[in-house]
């Protein structure tokens, strides 16, 4: 079957993607530092996000500015149904009553999140996917402003631009490596599903899909509805992280890393995704120790604040000028020699 | 009864207008040459049939269905399928993805493996190049691969009428040979009713069949092409000869 075919051949990737996450659970876990245990989680909801933001941004060629809206709606979901009733009854006063006693566990609000998150896609997308080009990326950043704007504002639902405390927080390394598998997974079967197949054929020859009977704003809102789902269900995690939310935690800082993640390993490329986080999370990493300080034999040696913003900005800079199609380009890991390739060719974004 | 029927269709750009109120009927099996200088309107005439560029003007009917203005998807699943000018593959799809997607969206999933495997198949065995290249991907293929890599994603759609813009174009003439040699026998295999966009009419007249010629976005000639391709009328027409 021609189908099966395409699932045998490709299934390796999200294979290798997961055993390389699981390498990192598995270090994070042998160490038993706590410290490293919660960068290895902010590494593995980084990965979320990002998978998100490709199921869309790589299969359609359309860049986004908005997904991390997304992210916003699915941890705010987490902070209305995970809360202890009465912490929400003084932070959230206007909640609806069936809200206000809800307590569920974390996995259900992450799938609660998801929910919310896929349905405002749906929502959005109806509109935003008849536009093309720049005009739907600047309309999908309109959007993140916009969600800002309802979350910084409506104080007796979102509280505001103060802080929403009291999420119960997960420690635990396991359901962020679990998630962030679960999204590899979903975006691949999306992308060699055939709406996957048509979304990308619309991508590189919009006039010549069309001709084959791609419905081309459907595909995309598919594309949209999935990847606002993953984005979701990893700001519900994101918000169980660190047990607290607030309308800037979702905004152009998160925006921008995970966007220069997606654009460092390769926008086409669902290995790319994965890479560009492992690999600009390391360096970020790196940065942050040596912007706290290190010892250096009898003083310190520190980099000034805002050197972590800096170097991704070169770094994507970098890339954009050296690789423009990422570290991944189009291809992805399959665990076999890799097929001739037209060396550098760009991607279609 | 005609498969396709145009009557007065016009398309402009803005103020240019590139087709002047055309007319005519294709039936069910014909072969049909649209020939004419650069700029006489023979892409965009296609491209309205399409869908892709909306007529300005006129009604356009397919098998039975008025298809003026509608999406090009719904124009392809009534069984127009167009490969548009320049040999748009997917590039970095693979062969048999570039396959797949022709096979349209609107089966449901269990009825859409069980045609797409079928309908692989049938173009395998069409051309045996694109099988033995199967997981390569397309935009590695030579000039004329493409060509009929395209010409197989038309016929993924099971397609009653397959529309091609220049075929030859780019392609060295023995490769363009190769490539008509396949189209007139999937003609005969499929009752194919074929619509070919070239610029010059003399592959029109080694293949034969019926021969429209365009200038300035209008029907100049209308005839068997081998009979048309002898003729004075046509030199004079192609040319603009004795007009001013």
């Amino acid at each position: 079957m021609a189908r099966a075919s395409i699932l045998r051949r490709t299934i390796a990737t999200p294979l290798i993607l997961s055993a390389l996450l699981l390498g990192f659970a598995l270090i994070a876990w042998a160490s038993g530092s706590r410290p490293f245990n919660q960068t290895v989680i902010d590494i593995f909801l980084q990965v979320i996000l990002v998978v998100g933001l490709y199921t869309f941004i790589g299969n359609s060629g359309v860049i986004s500015f908005g997904h991390i809206a997304f992210a916003c709606l699915g941890g705010y979901v987490a902070a209305w149904t995970t809360i202890k009733p009465m912490m929400k009854g003084i932070a959230m006063p206007g909640l609806p009553d069936w809200l206000m006693q809800m307590e569920i566990p974390y996995w259900a609000a992450a799938l609660a999140g998801g929910a919310f998150a896929a349905f405002w896609a749906l929502v959005f997308g109806a509109v935003l996917m008849r536009l093309s080009g720049i005009a739907a990326s600047i309309a999908t950043f309109a959007m993140l402003a916009m969600v800002n704007a309802i979350y910084s504002n409506w104080s007796s639902v979102t509280a505001a631009t103060s802080s929403v405390v009291g999420i119960p927080i997960v420690r635990s390394i396991w359901p962020y490596l679990i998630a962030a598998i679960l999204a590899v997974f979903v975006a691949w079967a999306f992308s060699v599903s055939r709406f996957g197949l048509a979304l990308r054929a619309a991508r590189e020859e919009p006039t010549a899909a069309a001709a084959s009977g791609v419905n081309i704003p459907r595909v995309r809102l598919i594309a949209f509805v999935i990847s606002g789902a993953i984005m979701g269900a990893g700001g519900a995690l994101y918000a169980h992280s660190i047990g607290i939310v607030t309308p800037d935690t979702f905004y152009l800082g998160l925006t921008f890393t995970t966007l220069s993640m997606l654009v460092v390993g390769g926008m086409g490329s669902l290995s790319g995704a994965v890479l560009g986080v492992l690999i600009l999370s390391s360096l970020i990493q790196v940065l942050r120790w040596l912007e706290a300080g290190v010892q250096v034999g009898t003083g310190t040696f520190a980099l000034p604040g805002g050197v972590q913003e800096i170097a991704l900005g070169a770094v994507m800079i970098l890339i954009l000028m050296f690789r423009p199609a990422g570290i991944m380009g189009n291809s992805e890991l399959t665990g076999r020699r890799a097929r001739a390739e037209k060396p550098g060719e760009p991607g279609h974004a | 009864m005609s498969l396709l029927a145009l009557s007065n269709v016009s398309v402009r750009y803005g103020r240019l207008t590139a087709v002047r109120g055309v007319s005519f009927t294709l039936a069910e099996g014909e072969v049909l040459f649209v020939t004419g200088p650069n700029g006489a309107g023979k892409s965009s005439l296609l491209r309205a049939i399409a869908g892709v560029t909306p007529p300005a003007g006129g009604r356009i009917d397919f098998a039975d269905h008025d298809i003026t203005g509608r999406a090009p998807e719904d124009i392809a699943r009534l069984g127009f399928s167009m490969v548009p000018e320049g040999r748009e593959v997917f590039g970095s799809l693979t062969i048999e993805e570039n396959l797949l997607v022709g096979t349209g969206m609107h089966a449901s999933t269990r009825g859409w493996r069980a045609r797409a495997a079928s309908e692989l198949e049938a173009v395998y065995a069409t051309f045996p190049v694109l099988k033995e290249r199967r997981h390569s991907q397309a935009g590695l293929l030579s000039g004329g691969q493409q060509q009929m890599l395209v010409i197989g994603r038309a016929l993924m759609t099971t397609p009653r009428l397959v529309a091609i813009d220049e075929p030859s174009l780019g392609l060295a003439p023995n490769v363009t040979d190769q490539v008509y040699e396949r189209l007139i026998a999937l003609r005969a295999e499929r009752r194919l009713t074929l619509l070919i966009v070239e610029q010059s009419s003399t592959r029109a007249m080694m293949v034969g069949g019926r021969m429209m010629l365009m200038r300035g976005g209008e029907i100049v000639l209308d005839g068997d092409a081998r009979a048309l391709g002898q003729s004075e009328a046509m030199h004079a027409a192609y040319f603009g000869y004795g007009e001013h």
